[in-house]
């Protein structure tokens, strides 16, 4: 198991900053995501809009990959649930892979909220000048078979704005080419992704 | 974007372009009025249940149930 998180300060008040958020894809910078559908969405008691929806990703596994997986499926599917509460101004978003759990799960979460250098409310200041911080934490697990020698290894050099993760198993050749062709980038990170939308979300 | 099952992703996007629209004009400003998307909601949800059932997808432990909690027509 390892854990993987990062913050990220945009300079955008919360609430553009959550527009874009709903509206993330489709992404250029996340083009494995090819599908996403809204499950559920209600308001709770609280006044808190809840949305569960289903992702559908496509990470081009190669065949023999497939064939090792002992899948004929090239899609892959994740599930989110994500709460934004306008009152206390915090979005929390929490998703995990609903398939491929007999190898790998991928447990995400991310928390936006206002920066807490902007002032108190009834400070009235220029959007421009207010921020918001998204805390992106990753937990993932490698599994069965592999997991004996199997050990989540990051490096987190950015290129372009990319974190990318690797997971290397050790133990034998083709359990190595089999890790090394899972989705390299399980996670990646929120910023650059939502950047594209930044600009539009007003 | 499309939607899981290729048939849904018109209702889809008529069902995005509704909630995006209240999410960002009504909701973030603190308006609790009533949700305009909820027959919008229904349709899309009705075609994508279908397509989920059909390509097998693993979704446990979630309520198919629209805005509304009105139990799906099956």
């Amino acid at each position: 198991m390892k854990i993987w998180s990062t913050e990220h300060v945009f300079s955008y008040p919360w609430e553009t900053v959550i527009k874009a958020a709903m509206r993330k894809y489709p992404n250029p910078m996340n083009t494995n995501v090819v599908g996403v559908d809204v499950l559920d969405r209600s308001l709770d008691t609280q006044g808190r809009l809840h949305s569960h929806r289903l992702l559908s990703t496509e990470w081009g596994l190669p065949g023999i990959v497939r064939a090792i997986l002992g899948t004929t499926h090239t899609q892959t599917y994740v599930k989110e649930h994500s709460i934004v509460d306008p009152e206390e101004k915090k979005m929390e978003l929490c998703s995990t892979n609903i398939t491929l759990t007999n190898l790998i799960s991928v447990d995400e979460r991310l928390l936006y909220r206002p920066h807490p250098d902007n002032p108190e409310v009834n400070h009235i200041l220029p959007p421009s000048l207010l921020s918001t911080v998204l805390t992106q934490e990753a937990i993932i697990t490698v599994k069965g078979f592999y997991s004996d020698n199997c050990f989540p290894r990051y490096t987190s050099h950015t290129t372009g704005g990319f974190s990318e993760s690797r997971i290397l198993c050790s133990r034998k050749k083709h359990s190595v080419v089999l890790a090394e062709s899972l989705p390299q980038q399980p996670v990646l990170s929120e910023a650059p992704q939502l950047g594209a939308h930044l600009a539009q979300a007003d | 974007m499309n939607s899981v099952g290729e048939a849904c992703t018109d209702l889809k996007r008529e069902y995005d372009q509704c909630f995006n629209r209240w999410f960002a004009e009504k909701f973030l400003k603190g308006d609790r009025s009533g949700d305009p998307c909820t027959e919008t909601f229904r349709k899309y949800q009705g075609c994508v249940q279908k397509a989920i059932r059909e390509k097998d997808i693993p979704i446990d432990g979630v309520d198919f149930m629209g805005p509304n909690k009105d139990k799906p027509e099956t």
